[in-house]
């Protein structure tokens, strides 16, 4: 091999794999999107129809069918490692998982609190680091203008509109999944 | 006068190895295959030239009832893989 052959090799397989280990990361966005959209949409019309707000106990299927989907995802034939990235965005998230279940136990069984405001600005936050972590602008200017408009969205909107800012997060997390699917293609 | 190309590293499959343990915490057998494009025989070979050289570690295990080999650089794997790059460098400077 010459000098510039090797460089070459070096190159395209570090390439091909960080492609292969980022493409799989948006396999979670999409699981995780086409979810919040899914239950943050039932949840709206069966609370819109019944007027009956204790639907939103249907929330905590979201990790119940989410997490043991995730868990498929990781057996692959082929085990995908893991580098920076891609630890550093599963870090993200799932900090941001434990804060959003906690805090809505809490807001439900403790201490009654606008728990749409808060979880849309840490949903917010959790985007724009995703796309500070992807380098990708698009995403940082998507999580900042959920973040933002959702909260002011949520101080303005009462009762089951609220839920719209979900299904609105959730789309938006898809449309991240697909940015990474084709960004590392 | 050029630096010495490091003989271990300077093989393709090695190489390509290298760089795909390089930007990873560590790598199944499965994914540096499918990666490369190299035959088990092949691979093992050559991953059992560079555990020997000391240059990335290999542990056997089990995933579920499936063996399960996963390979990581090491600390002198990654001063060696940056030393081979520096002389590449030196090389196609000189060379321009």
């Amino acid at each position: 091999m010459t000098a510039q052959e090797s460089l070459q090799l070096i190159t395209e397989s570090f390439n091909k794999s960080r492609k292969d280990i980022l493409r799989n990361s948006a396999k979670h966005f999409i699981l995780w999107g086409t979810l919040l959209t899914a239950i943050s949409l039932a949840i709206y019309l069966l609370w819109h129809f019944t007027g009956k707000p204790q639907w939103n106990f249907l929330w905590f299927a979201m990790p119940v069918i989410g997490y043991p989907f995730a868990a498929l995802i990781g057996k692959n034939s082929v085990a995908i490692p893991q580098n920076e990235v891609s630890k550093m965005l599963g870090g993200v998230w799932s900090v941001f998982g434990a804060f959003a279940i906690t805090l809505s136990a809490i807001a439900v069984f403790m201490v009654p609190m606008n728990i749409t405001l808060i979880i849309v600005i840490i949903l917010g936050l959790a985007e724009c680091f995703s796309g500070v972590l992807l380098k990708n602008w698009p995403i940082i200017v998507a999580g900042f203008l959920l973040g933002i408009g959702g909260a002011v969205f949520a101080l303005l909107v009462k009762s089951e509109a609220q839920l719209l800012i979900f299904t609105l997060s959730g789309v938006l997390l898809l449309v991240t999944g697909m940015i990474m699917k084709l960004q590392y293609k | 006068m050029f630096p010495k190309l490091d003989p271990i590293l300077h093989s393709e499959l090695r190489l390509a190895v290298m760089s795909i343990l390089a930007g990873a915490d560590e790598a199944d057998f499965s994914f540096l295959k499918k990666q490369t494009g190299a035959s088990s025989g092949n691979l093992s070979v050559q991953i059992d030239k560079l555990a020997s050289a000391g240059y990335i570690s290999v542990e056997k295990g089990f995933k579920g009832k499936m063996p399960r080999t996963t390979c990581k650089i090491t600390p002198a794997g990654q001063e060696a893989f940056a030393s081979y790059v520096e002389a590449l460098k030196e090389y196609l400077s000189a060379g321009k």
